[in-house]
């Protein structure tokens, strides 16, 4: 390949006007993605008549800073406030709160931002050397890809809940409930809509992340009365040990080829890829973690980053090769393009090198900016914890309404968030994870509506999925997956001897790796639940059911 | 560690919070430039019923952007998606007809989606005062290259073994296609996607063979020929598709488009529809809006509040009677 083009990129990008517009997007991202609900789409969307009368490459360059930066942003109030500002940081909010918690929030925004910087980074490098190349993959991925796709992510949150597998499940259930909310895609008809307008299309995540999350950690809190200044806050460094990074680095390594990959395809893989990378990461750590899943394994966070950056940077590639924009944020950047009188298409990269290779060069720069920046701005940040509940709680709350309100100018949105957040509460209360209910709720509307898409282009026959090969793939893989450890344990509760471990449910010890307390704690959650204020803490990251038809309780496949 | 060195960040945040409620309000701070309670003396809100970053929503950031020289006063644009655009337009038809609250209208709210969604749910003209037309935008039929389909004849052979994708249901896309089929006696199978950038995505990926989608969104793929322009829905050509034939020429009267309007609530004061009027009008004719429309492959359609009633609600008409006839189901209870 010829590498002119690329190095031409640099030169451009080195031009003054182009490193001013790099790092002003890449702050003004990272400001907004600090700020839950306005996500980088409707910003990008909003500030677009500024650069009516910039020129294209300063603009995209911009443009693209504003998104990763907001991608980068929207972890700050994960970790410290449980507080998701997009769907992504969602799955950082389950390892890195309870860091936090435990007084690591500089640990964990630390990890955060250098696995965000690598995956970043590393995406950027691979994107230069194969972007032609792999960009029909994007093509390959149809509804029947997707449908494959999703049902290993269902099956992968599945294991992501804490605590009882049944109430995982049961809060799984109502998330893809949810998801059925607003008018059929397929049908037109209007479904538990209750006759209500704002409900014709259905619920949106953030407010549903912003409540149950969010908010119900805040009304959780208020029921630990006034106490809650003790929340101990260590003094802890904000650059990740070298300890700490060799625990990282499988998962950042896992994570960035996930993001990478699935970044790459159009309509959601972006989203799906920090859970799947989570998911992941609890099936190959479990019982090998310093902290067990659930209580803040710093995999949990270094994993989901690395991947939610990479994908954030390969989903330009689709746009940029073929002028597909792969999610919301690239549709708004492709309109951007347009008024700039460029036509985002195959041919973009031929006669615009310029401005491919400057915005695509530009990103090395911004994530340098964001880790950069993030390093001392995190110390500060990690302050906001020692504020008294009593102060800061209402703010947050204030904050939480307003994003919510910015989402689409209706104050319906608000009630959204406090209906959840009180949903939230009581499921806390009562020993339900809410984290279940949230990722179930997003791959939902996914699975159903590429499902029926699915059906819809072949007929209703189901058997003509074979004449895909990606999919006949993933869906193997979902088998693998599902059965291995149902096999697995069945023979091992019947041959002992041959595998030589012990027989399941007498005892935990030894026989898959899984250290004996985490599933201890497992199955004493799976009564019921120890006491409202540390339902959640008390929590180990097992969650193993014991019986072989749970595939979710399987730790080694 | 004293609290009050730090709540300096969460005070941070909240002056930062209103800094983002601000760019939704850009522009929300005036120079009072007209005085003596003269119209208009404060910002007009423009509300629109899409996402950000959508057709509409980038049309009416373009008209706002020539607000402040038309009008002396800036007009802050505010998004209210959901259904399809009629939370917005309800909630500005309930506002007082002082000129303050504009919406931007897309004509297949009043005209497709009306034909789907239950009575009480639908728009109706009635409640607004239409000030100006704006814009039109073109329906197209694209085939997948590989397919080798170059005209409408072309699918028509292949009848019954095509999969054909929409933007969804109740849109102008899914309208068009379906009359068109219906009437060119083509069998396959609809595949709805939520708009039409995953529908043309399809198209590229060979996952459906044909689907119906806005020009601006086709033009990139019709100028690299991975996608085959067949058939525009309007009732001429496209002035930057010269070549590609409309339905009507090939013989399938089926005039279907995304017409856009600036609309206020209904019973406004003559004065201030005027004032609106020459304002949108000044707006229209300047250089930047004009490169706008180019650049997004729109066609100008600046006609009257009165004339977009009358052409709009013909099309309503049209439309429910050419669904009748033919014995579409579009979908919804209604239909």
């Amino acid at each position: 390949m010829d590498f002119t083009p690329v190095i031409q990129g640099f030169e451009v990008l080195l031009e003054p006007e182009n490193l001013v517009f790099c790092l002003i997007g890449v702050i003004a991202g990272m400001a907004i993605g600090v700020l839950p609900g306005l996500g980088p789409a409707a910003t990008i969307a909003i500030l677009l008549p500024l650069t009516y009368s910039m020129d294209p490459i300063p603009s995209i360059i911009m443009l693209a800073g504003i998104f990763y930066g907001g991608s980068y942003g929207s972890t700050v109030t994960a970790v410290l406030l449980k507080l998701p500002g997009e769907t992504s940081s969602a799955v950082t909010a389950l390892e890195g709160y309870p860091l936090a918690q435990k007084g690591q929030a500089g640990k964990a925004l630390g990890v955060g931002a250098v696995s965000s910087f690598v995956g970043g980074t590393v995406s950027i490098v691979v994107l230069t050397l194969v972007a032609q190349a792999i960009a029909g993959f994007a093509l390959e991925f149809g509804p029947p890809e997707y449908t494959a796709l999703t049902l290993l992510g269902i099956m992968l949150v599945a294991t992501i809940g804490n605590g009882s597998k049944l109430k995982a499940l049961a809060a799984a259930a109502v998330g893809l409930l949810l998801a059925t909310i607003g008018r059929d895609a397929f049908t037109g008809e209007l479904r538990y809509t209750a006759g209500n307008l704002e409900l014709t299309d259905g619920l949106q995540f953030v407010p549903i992340a912003m409540g149950v999350f969010g908010l119900a950690e805040i009304l959780h809190n208020l029921e630990r009365r006034r106490n809650a200044t003790s929340m101990p806050v260590a003094t802890d460094r904000v650059l990740p040990s070298k300890s700490t990074m060799q625990e990282s680095a499988g998962s950042i390594g896992r994570g960035g080829v996930l993001g990478f990959l699935l970044g790459l395809l159009p309509g959601g893989g972006a989203t799906v890829s920090a859970m799947a990378s989570y998911g992941i990461e609890k099936r190959l750590g479990k019982g090998k973690t310093k902290t067990p899943f659930g209580r803040g394994a710093i995999q949990g966070v270094a994993g989901p980053e690395t991947a939610n950056s990479a994908a954030a940077t390969s989903s330009f590639v689709p746009l940029l090769t073929l002028g597909i924009p792969a999610n919301a944020t690239m549709a708004v950047m492709f309109s951007a393009l347009l008024i700039q009188g460029i036509t985002p298409g195959p041919q973009l990269m031929t006669t615009d090198p310029d401005l491919v290779w400057g915005v695509i060069n530009s990103m090395y720069l911004g994530n340098m900016v964001l880790l950069i920046l993030a390093i001392p701005l995190i110390g500060l940040f990690v302050r906001i914890l020692y504020v008294r509940t009593a102060i800061l709680s209402p703010i947050i709350v204030l904050i939480v309404c307003i994003g919510a309100f910015t989402i689409s100018n209706r104050i319906f949105e608000v009630m959204v968030v406090i209906v959840f957040g009180v949903l939230g509460y009581l499921m806390k209360k009562y020993g339900f994870d809410p984290a279940p209910l949230v990722l179930a709720f997003v791959l939902g509307s996914l699975l159903e509506d590429n499902f029926r898409r699915s059906l819809l282009m072949f007929d209703g026959d189901v058997t003509r999925v074979t004449g895909h090969p990606i999919a006949m793939t993933l869906l193997g893989v979902f088998l693998l997956v599902v059965l291995v450890p149902i096999v697995v344990k069945l023979v091992k509760s019947r041959r002992p001897d041959l595998i030589g471990g012990v027989p399941t449910g007498v005892s935990a010890k030894g026989d898959d790796g899984s250290d004996g307390a985490d599933r201890g704690a497992g199955n004493a959650n799976g009564g019921d639940s120890d006491g409202p204020d540390h339902a959640v803490d008390a929590r180990t990251g097992s969650g193993s059911g014991d019986g072989p038809s749970s595939p979710g309780g399987s730790d080694r496949t | 560690m004293s609290w009050c060195s730090c709540s300096r960040r969460p005070l941070a945040a909240v002056v930062a919070g209103g800094l983002s409620l601000g760019l939704v309000a850009c522009g929300g701070v005036t120079d009072g430039a007209v005085g003596g309670g003269d119209y208009p003396a404060e910002p007009i809100t423009l509300t629109v019923g899409q996402e950000p970053g959508g057709s509409t929503d980038l049309i009416a950031r373009a008209l706002a952007e020539g607000a402040q020289d038309a009008f002396g006063v800036s007009m802050p644009v505010e998004n209210q998606p959901g259904a399809n655009g009629a939370i917005a337009t309800q909630q500005v038809a309930n506002q007082n007809p002082d000129g303050y609250e504009l919406t931007l209208l897309n004509s297949t709210l009043i005209t497709t989606t009306a034909q789907v969604v239950p009575e009480e749910e639908a728009v109706s003209m009635d409640d607004l005062d239409v000030i100006m037309g704006l814009s039109r935008d073109d329906y197209i039929m694209v085939a997948n290259a590989d397919t080798g389909y170059e005209s409408v004849e072309d699918v028509e052979a292949d009848s019954g073994d095509i999969s054909y994708g929409t933007a969804g249901i109740g849109t102008g896309s899914q309208l068009a296609q379906l009359l068109l089929f219906e009437e060119a006696g083509i069998e396959g199978n609809e595949v709805p996607f939520d708009s039409g950038a995953p529908a043309l995505t399809a198209v590229m990926g060979g996952q459906v063979d044909v689907a119906t989608v806005q020009v601006g969104e086709a033009m990139p793929q019709i100028e690299a020929g991975t996608a085959t322009p067949l058939v525009i829905f309007s009732d001429e050509r496209n002035e930057h598709l010269e070549d590609v034939p409309t339905a009507v020429e090939e013989g399938y009267d089926i005039p279907v488009a995304q017409y856009r309007a600036v609309a206020m609530p209904a019973d406004a004061p003559e004065d201030v529809k005027d004032t609106l009027r020459e304002g949108f009008e000044e707006i229209a004719a300047t250089e930047d809006y004009q490169g706008f429309n180019d650049e997004n492959y729109l066609t100008p359609e600046e006609i009257s509040g009165e004339e977009v009633e009358e052409q709009w609600t013909g099309m309503a008409d049209e439309y429910a009677q050419r669904i009748e006839e033919n014995g579409l189901d579009l979908g919804g209870e209604d239909a």
